[in-house]
């Protein structure tokens, strides 16, 4: 099917979801004033509720409770409640690093900052441009007026939606399917509340008495072009010849674990990272998780972690790890044989 | 005892040098848990090779030289290098006590390599996952408390304290 053909007729379709064609209170704006503000938002407000998440793994599924809070800008807290085995885990990120607490070990692990600053209108491109996306219409979440935007990766895979709450941009819900249109992941607020000023002590980590600290910086300066990467890996590191439609090149970092050293090269297509790394055979054992895959020139291990899926092959004396979220197996395993040749 | 700290039991365990109660929790553990079970295959697998080792007799001119000597004082100021080194050559049981170092000195490094490489083995798809989570976290619209998820169990795994699943996760 043409490229031009395909918008037309995904958009089609999507207007076509039950539910979605109820008149709307407020006026619907445009799908980049909606990205903007979805951007914009962690510049916008605190807030702090609670959050349930829903994950497909293989073939069971695991839902996790968690209080969320956010301040802005950059600063999270987060308290996981329920399963049982997360239950008690605390995670508070500064912006610069995080701190994580496990009370079941007594065990404290400080590691790289995951929240970053507020999106800007560049970025908000690169969104528009690797996805097509479609603003469906207005509902109520959580008594709260929320836009359903719905976005699918030029690159095929996964689509997402999102209910973006109207008067803040702040996400309340979010949906994944997979490409037969199964969800395989959604998270939502059950409980928000906004404010201007939570207080800065709730993102202060605070030591437990006793506890043990591991740190865990593994990653090193990222580096702007593959060239650099191979440069720095010693081991050589090869850049796929063609990448899923849409993704490019964004950067690269060595990491290290002890005696394990990587490469990591990222690429991304504004919505979505996937990650190359390569790390010599002779410093890691094959490993033994997921289920086997077959490539054109060799096997393969495939994981499925729901929201992300890890492939994982040995070639020519490297070991190679393609992690991504979104993507479908088979296109894994296209850019695995790319790899190869 | 949680999984990980019957696994960090499991080299005593074949070692027979657990209390029989220790012992009884390790073998029901092992019949439900596959990575304990590989564990100690392994462990067995490495006390079987150093038990095919051969056995080298001790010298027996070595007691000789070694009683007459305790009691008295201490040898003098070591003689010239080269003198050194003939006297250690001449004396068998320090020729052996330097070619067991040497040999140490070798198969250390080796011996290291190998479980380091193993343990990368062991750790590696957490250890992906984590890195990509974080260079997730670049993504405009990605879920905090998910990255936090999994950034979370794969620091654990990490750090040798995997996270066990729950019986309303199974």
């Amino acid at each position: 099917m043409s490229r031009r053909g395909l918008p037309t007729l995904w958009l089609v379709a999507a207007l076509a979801v039950p539910g979605l064609g109820a008149p709307a209170r407020l006026p619907i704006p445009a799908v980049d004033a909606v990205v903007a503000a979805m951007l914009g938002a962690p510049a916008l407000v605190d807030y702090e509720g609670t959050k349930v998440l829903n994950a497909v793994r293989g073939d069971r599924a695991e839902t996790v409770t968690a209080l969320e809070s956010y301040k802005r800008l950059g600063k999270l807290r987060v308290e996981y409640l329920s399963p049982e085995s997360v239950s008690g885990r605390l995670i508070v990120d500064d912006g610069a690093s995080s701190w994580q607490y496990e009370p079941s070990y007594h065990l404290v692990i400080r590691g790289p900052s995951f929240v970053r600053p507020p999106g800007n209108a560049p970025q908000a491109r690169d969104v528009l441009r690797g996805s097509l996306a479609a603003v469906l219409g207005v509902e109520e979440v959580i008594g709260r007026q929320t836009i359903v935007v719905a976005m699918e990766p030029r690159a095929g895979g996964a689509s997402r939606r999102y209910w973006v709450d109207q008067a803040t941009g702040v996400v309340l819900r979010m949906e994944e399917r997979d490409a037969t249109g199964e969800v395989v992941f959604t998270s939502f607020f059950t409980r928000i509340s906004f404010g201007l000023n939570l207080p800065p002590a709730l993102f202060r980590f605070h030591l437990p008495a006793g506890a043990r600290i591991i740190s865990l910086f593994l990653s090193g300066d990222p580096v702007a072009s593959p060239q650099a990467l191979r440069r720095q890996a010693r081991f050589g590191s090869v850049v796929p010849a063609s990448l899923p439609y849409g993704y490019r090149f964004r950067d690269g970092a060595i990491s290290q674990y002890g005696a394990l050293v990587t490469s990591a090269a990222t690429y991304t297509d504004g919505v979505r990272t996937l990650t190359v790394f390569q790390t010599p055979s002779s410093k890691m054992a094959f490993p033994r998780v997921g289920v086997p895959v077959t490539l054109e020139s060799t096997d393969a291990q495939l994981l499925d972690l729901g929201y992300v899926r890890v492939l994982i092959w040995q070639w020519r004396g490297i070991t190679y790890a393609l992690v991504g979220s979104s993507l479908p197996g088979s296109a894994f395993v296209l850019l695995a044989d790319e790899i190869n040749h | 005892m949680t999984h990980a700290r019957l696994q960090h039991q499991l080299s005593a365990y074949l070692d027979g040098e657990l209390t029989p109660a220790d012992a009884d929790e390790i073998r029901t553990h092992l019949v439900g848990c596959a990575a304990c079970r590989e564990t100690l295959s392994r462990l067995q697998h490495v006390k079987s090779l150093l038990q095919r080792l051969p056995e080298r007799p001790v010298p027996e001119e070595l007691w000789a030289t070694i009683r007459p000597r305790i009691g008295t004082p201490a040898t003098p100021v070591p003689a010239p290098l080269r003198e050194g080194v003939r006297a250690v050559f001449r004396r068998p049981a320090l020729a052996l006590a330097g070619a067991v170092l040497i040999v140490a000195l070798v198969a250390v490094p080796l011996i290291r390599g190998r479980i380091e490489r193993i343990r990368a083995g062991e750790i590696g798809a957490d250890f992906f996952v984590r890195e990509h989570a974080l260079l997730s976290s670049e993504d405009p619209f990605s879920d905090r408390a998910y990255l936090g998820l999994l950034v979370g169990d794969a620091n654990l795994a990490l750090a040798g304290t995997p996270r066990e699943e729950s019986r309303e996760e199974r």
